[in-house]
């Protein structure tokens, strides 16, 4: 054997990983409930950036004489309490939606990540410790830890992408853990390491790649979670500072007093929460049938 | 099993030490100055003052922690920043209608759940598999608050076939013994105020369970299509045995354990989601209790509901779990 | 009348890509006290063959396309679903591979024996835990009423085998399908738990369909084998003389990749080169050409049908220790050229593929890297 050949076992695992990525990719593409969903994304995608462009009226824009009309060919949606048009802030409502929701994903991605990779790459005592911070972190369910480090740390765009973000962060820490547990006493790391790879190469060379899966497909449904526990803040008061702001949960807080007048200011925010949430929870699991081909289910 | 148990319960000490930390920051070490914080608008030079004597805020830090865990211990979670009533005092009067709620929500997403999810795993990838699936779907796509506000809209305000809030007509003058309505109802021998109680729980509870519905459907689902699939299935229908034998002692007595232990992870999702359904249905529970805490800036009370519900999930997960240790023969005795 | 006559078996599976031709046509006759082998590696249809006797098939994805199952006279295939079941454990017993997985887990072996009793005969609880104290001494397992309450993972591999087969002979059936019942077993408890089985269905008079892929397993326990290929019986005949006189190429493969103890001179061991059919296109020609040293033009467009290896006058005689010797080849092997292991005709190719013909693993010349270089005796 050459010193060349020591490189192999990674160089076969690349190629192996490609491969997966393109018949993964095929097969998502044939699953049509995740091509709905994939639909869905795009449309409030679409509808978040074009905001500027496509709204009719601005976010803020309206005057009270305006108020609660309901559905018309001015305003597509109705408006609302401030006679602002509420086809125009479900559009900018979308911008704060999947922007929030994407950031605090993301930030429980890499907080989460973080702690999972430290526990399941050092194991041990490293690993108690950083489990026990998650089970705490656990023990308080969903909305009410979001709630309190919005309470704690104050109203805020940032101040909810942390929160929400913390509550994802327990599921990738496990999930992380999980995988790279598993994955060190596999048989091909084993090999790696009897060849003489170093800890740090074994882990993004050989683990990471094949821990992405689930973690994918954990981050897609996570989103769905995320945008609506954003809303829910705001429904509950907690939202962006600024009560303006066009966001749906704070858009539906309105429609609580006036439900009998305007059932419109519940049926559009909460049909964008819905068809938003439902979207990522398609795609995701069409992720999960398409990365995993044993799932014959 | 006997170790199980204690290695088990000896596990949760440092979550709950862990817990009462991150619980104690909460109040302790509000950024900013707490006692701004906590007193809002009733924040002068006096009662701040006052509050910090109270909090020990300025002995060092780890004497707040033992004189907080000390309370605590006593029983002392606090007093209410807006009526000073004590903390654990009004929790407990609330208390009961959030168990009603919780309980009558987690019957029915489990006794709608698991038959649905059975119906399901009898027929894979039929229609009625389909329809479940899209139930299960709507399940967790739609938040609770949008549910809420959807039932009362229909069946409230158009069809006015249930209410809207609270627990039962006040002008049927029930008197608060319990505060169980269900049992109260029954205490004053008033069959018409139970049923009239049970029409109000009816929409907050598929608002509040509608998430556990869908997560135990799929859960269920997925069981019984996985055990379906085992060898020792296999071997049943092969002694001879009739389908209806092999789906429960076979099939069914394997799926429940799986089903069990996320039943037990959704009670705490009950609990968080109560807050906002007791608003939304203005259910006189600990839920609606922490939403005004939350306008008014009642650290204590938000501080000690979330410690409460947490250890209430913390100790419904140990009873699940060992429940489950006990049910799985193979952790029962090895 | 023979107790067992499978005619024509044809079962498929339905897959995500395509449908899956596991058994083509499959016939043999099982007479009352007979042990027949079925041999043949993983995939090529030797248990789908027996779970489809008795209708195990996994649904829906499994179904039996062609065929009749004749066990004393009446076609299995045909039945109703109910009476099927009072025949399932009665008349007709099964034991499986992994006795971990194919014993439920959560219930005592006490509840799953009762069940299996009082599921076929009218006796109260008492009688049945009787009968099931009485079957677990019989297999060999001590102080059967206390380990009554045990669950399967308080045994070992070997125990848990033979609850299962006390299981399957508690009822004593006609005809038991032993399928690879000690693969999962160590070496030395696979030859206990093979000598019991021997010993219990010798006493009982049952039949056994015993499948394997191990040809040790085979030599010892049966009069007759069948060995299979890609869903098709290619061979038939009294196990000695299989093992003596092998006629077809595959079963010749076979013979001569595992160390004998009765070879005639210490060869080399000859692999059978490539890999089973893809069993996703219904097979067309002889299933084994691509990888076969014998084969000749004809073979890779007219699949050979099982006939006798010589010529008889009388109609060939299916079943008992006067079964005719069959083989489904159009080049069989001599019978010094199953000796070596390859062909020794000089000067003979295997032929090549017809132009065309997709076959992703033709061995362009099997066998032949094994022998090169040897001079022919």
């Amino acid at each position: 054997m050459t010193s060349a050949d020591i490189s192999v076992p990674g160089r076969v695992a690349e190629r192996a990983s490609r491969g997966l990525w393109r018949d993964a990719f095929t097969r998502l593409m044939h699953n049509g409930p995740a091509l709905v969903g994939l639909a869905l994304i795009a449309i409030f995608v679409l509808a978040a950036a074009l905001a500027p462009v496509i709204a009719p009226y601005g976010p803020l824009e309206g005057s009270l004489a305006n108020r609660l009309k309901g559905p018309s060919p001015t305003h597509w949606f109705g408006t609302d309490l401030q006679g602002r048009d509420e086809f125009s802030r479900i559009l900018y409502g979308a911008q704060i939606s999947l922007q929030v929701g994407v950031v605090a994903v993301l930030m429980g991605l890499a907080m989460g990540g973080t702690i999972g990779a430290l526990a399941g790459s050092f194991g041990g005592k490293v690993d108690a410790v950083l489990m026990r911070f998650v089970d705490v972190l656990l023990s308080i369910p969903g909305i009410l830890l979001a709630i309190g480090i919005v309470a704690w740390l104050g109203r805020g765009l940032p101040q909810i992408m942390f929160a929400v973000a913390a509550t994802t962060t327990p599921l990738f820490a496990r999930l992380l853990r999980g995988s790279l547990l598993g994955l060190r006493e596999a048989d091909f790391v084993i090999a790696a390491r009897s060849l003489g790879a170093s800890r740090w190469r074994i882990l993004f060379r050989h683990m990471l790649p094949n821990a992405l899966t689930p973690l994918i497909v954990a981050a897609t449904l996570a989103l769905a979670t995320a945008i609506i526990d954003v809303a829910g803040l705001g429904f509950l008061g907690l939202g962006p500072p600024d009560p303006r702001t066009a966001e749906w949960g704070t858009m539906l807080t309105d429609s609580t007093r006036f439900l009998r007048q305007a059932p419109y200011l519940l049926l559009f925010p909460g049909g964008a929460i819905v068809l938003t949430a439902i979207g990522f929870n398609l795609l995701g699991d069409g992720l999960r049938e398409s990365l995993d081909p044993r799932l014959k289910r | 099993m006997g170790k199980y148990i204690i290695r088990r319960l000896l596990g949760a000490i440092p979550v709950l030490i862990g817990l009462s930390v991150v619980l104690f920051a909460f109040v302790h070490l509000l950024p900013g100055d707490p006692t701004r914080a906590i007193l809002g608008q009733h924040a002068t030079p006096a009662t701040q003052q006052a509050l910090r004597e109270v909090l020990g805020l300025d002995k060092p830090l780890w004497q707040q922690y033992l004189q907080y865990m000390g309370q605590l211990l006593q029983g002392d979670l606090g007093h209410s920043v807006v009526n000073n009533k004590p903390v654990l005092q009004e929790f407990m009067i609330r208390f009961p209608a959030t168990i009603e709620l919780t309980l009558v929500s987690l019957l029915f997403a489990v006794g709608v759940g698991i038959p649905l999810g059975r119906l399901a795993a009898r027929h894979p990838q039929t229609w009625t598999d389909g329809v479940v699936t899209v139930i299960s779907l709507l399940g967790i796509s739609v938040p609770i608050f949008v549910l809420g506000l959807t039932l009362q809209f229909f069946f409230s305000v158009q069809l006015g076939w249930l209410p809207t809030s609270s627990r039962v007509d006040p002008r049927l003058g029930i008197e608060q013994v319990t505060n169980f309505m269900l049992i109260d109802t029954l205490i004053a021998g008033r069959p018409e105020a139970f049923v009239d109680a049970l029409k109000h729980l009816v929409l907050p509870a598929i608002a509040l369970g509608s998430i556990p519905l869908a997560i135990i459907t799929r859960i269920t689902r997925a069981a019984v299509l996985d055990v379906a699939n085992e060898d020792y299935v296999r071997t049943a229908r092969a002694k001879g045995l009739t389908e209806r034998r092999v789906d429960d002692r076979h099939i069914m007595r394997n799926a429940w354990l799986p089903v069990t232990t996320v039943i037990g992870l959704q009670v705490g999702g009950l609990l968080a989601g109560a807050v906002i359904t007791e608003t939304i249905f203005a259910w006189n529970g600990v839920g609606r209790w922490v939403f005004s805490a939350i306008t008014n800036r009642d650290y204590f009370v938000i501080q000690s509901s979330i410690l409460i519900f947490a250890l209430i999930f913390l100790a419904v997960n140990l009873v699940v779990d060992i429940g489950y240790a006990f049910l799985n023969p193979r952790i029962r005795y090895s | 009348m023979a107790l067992l006559s499978v005619q024509d078996l044809v079962v498929r599976f339905r897959t995500q890509e395509g449908t899956v031709h596991a058994v083509n046509g499959v016939s043999f006759d099982l007479d009352a006290g007979e042990t027949l082998g079925l041999v043949g590696e993983s995939g090529c249809g030797k248990s789908v063959t027996n779970l489809a006797i008795m209708r195990l098939l996994p649904r829906p994805a499994g179904y039996i396309d062609g065929g009749k199952v004749l066990f004393e006279g009446n076609d299995l295939v045909a039945m109703e679903e109910s009476e099927l079941r009072a025949l399932r454990g009665r008349e007709v017993a099964m034991i499986f591979q992994d006795p971990m997985t194919s014993l439920n887990p959560v219930l005592t072996i006490e509840e799953q024996m009762v069940e299996t009793i009082r599921a076929h005969r009218h006796v109260s609880r008492d009688q049945a835990r009787d009968r099931a104290i009485e079957l677990l001494s019989r297999v060999g397992i001590p102080h059967p009423e206390t380990r009554l309450n045990s669950y399967p993972h308080q045994f070992s591999g070997g125990m848990r085998q033979r609850v299962m087969i006390a299981m399957a002979l508690a009822l004593e059936p006609k005809l038991l399908i032993a399928d690879e019942p000690t693969t999962a077993l160590d070496v030395t408890i696979q030859a206990q738990v093979l000598e019991l089985l021997r010993a219990l269905t010798t006493e009982l008079e049952t039949s056994v369909i015993l499948i394997t892929h191990d040809l040790g397993v085979v030599a010892g326990m049966t009069q007759r084998i069948n060995v299979m290929y890609a869903g098709f019986i290619v061979e038939t005949g009294s196990t000695t003389e299989i093992f003596e006189q092998p006629h077809h190429p595959y079963t010749v493969g076979l013979l001569h990749s595992i160390p004998r103890l009765d070879a005639r001179e210490a060869g080399p061991l000859i692999p059978i080169e490539g890999s089973p059919p893809d069993q996703r296109q219904a097979p067309v020609g002889c299933p084994f050409a691509p990888r076969c040293a014998w084969r000749i033009e004809r073979c890779w467009t007219v699949n050979p049908p099982l006939a006798p290896v010589e010529a008889i006058s009388s109609p060939p005689v299916l079943s008992g220790p006067r079964a005719t010797h069959r083989a489904a080849c159009h080049n069989q092997p001599t019978a010094e050229e199953a000796d070596a292991g390859r062909p020794l005709r000089p000067g003979f190719m295997p032929a090549p593929p017809p132009a065309g013909f997709s076959a992703a693993d033709v061995e362009e010349a099997p066998g032949v890297a094994a022998y090169a270089g040897e001079e022919a005796p």
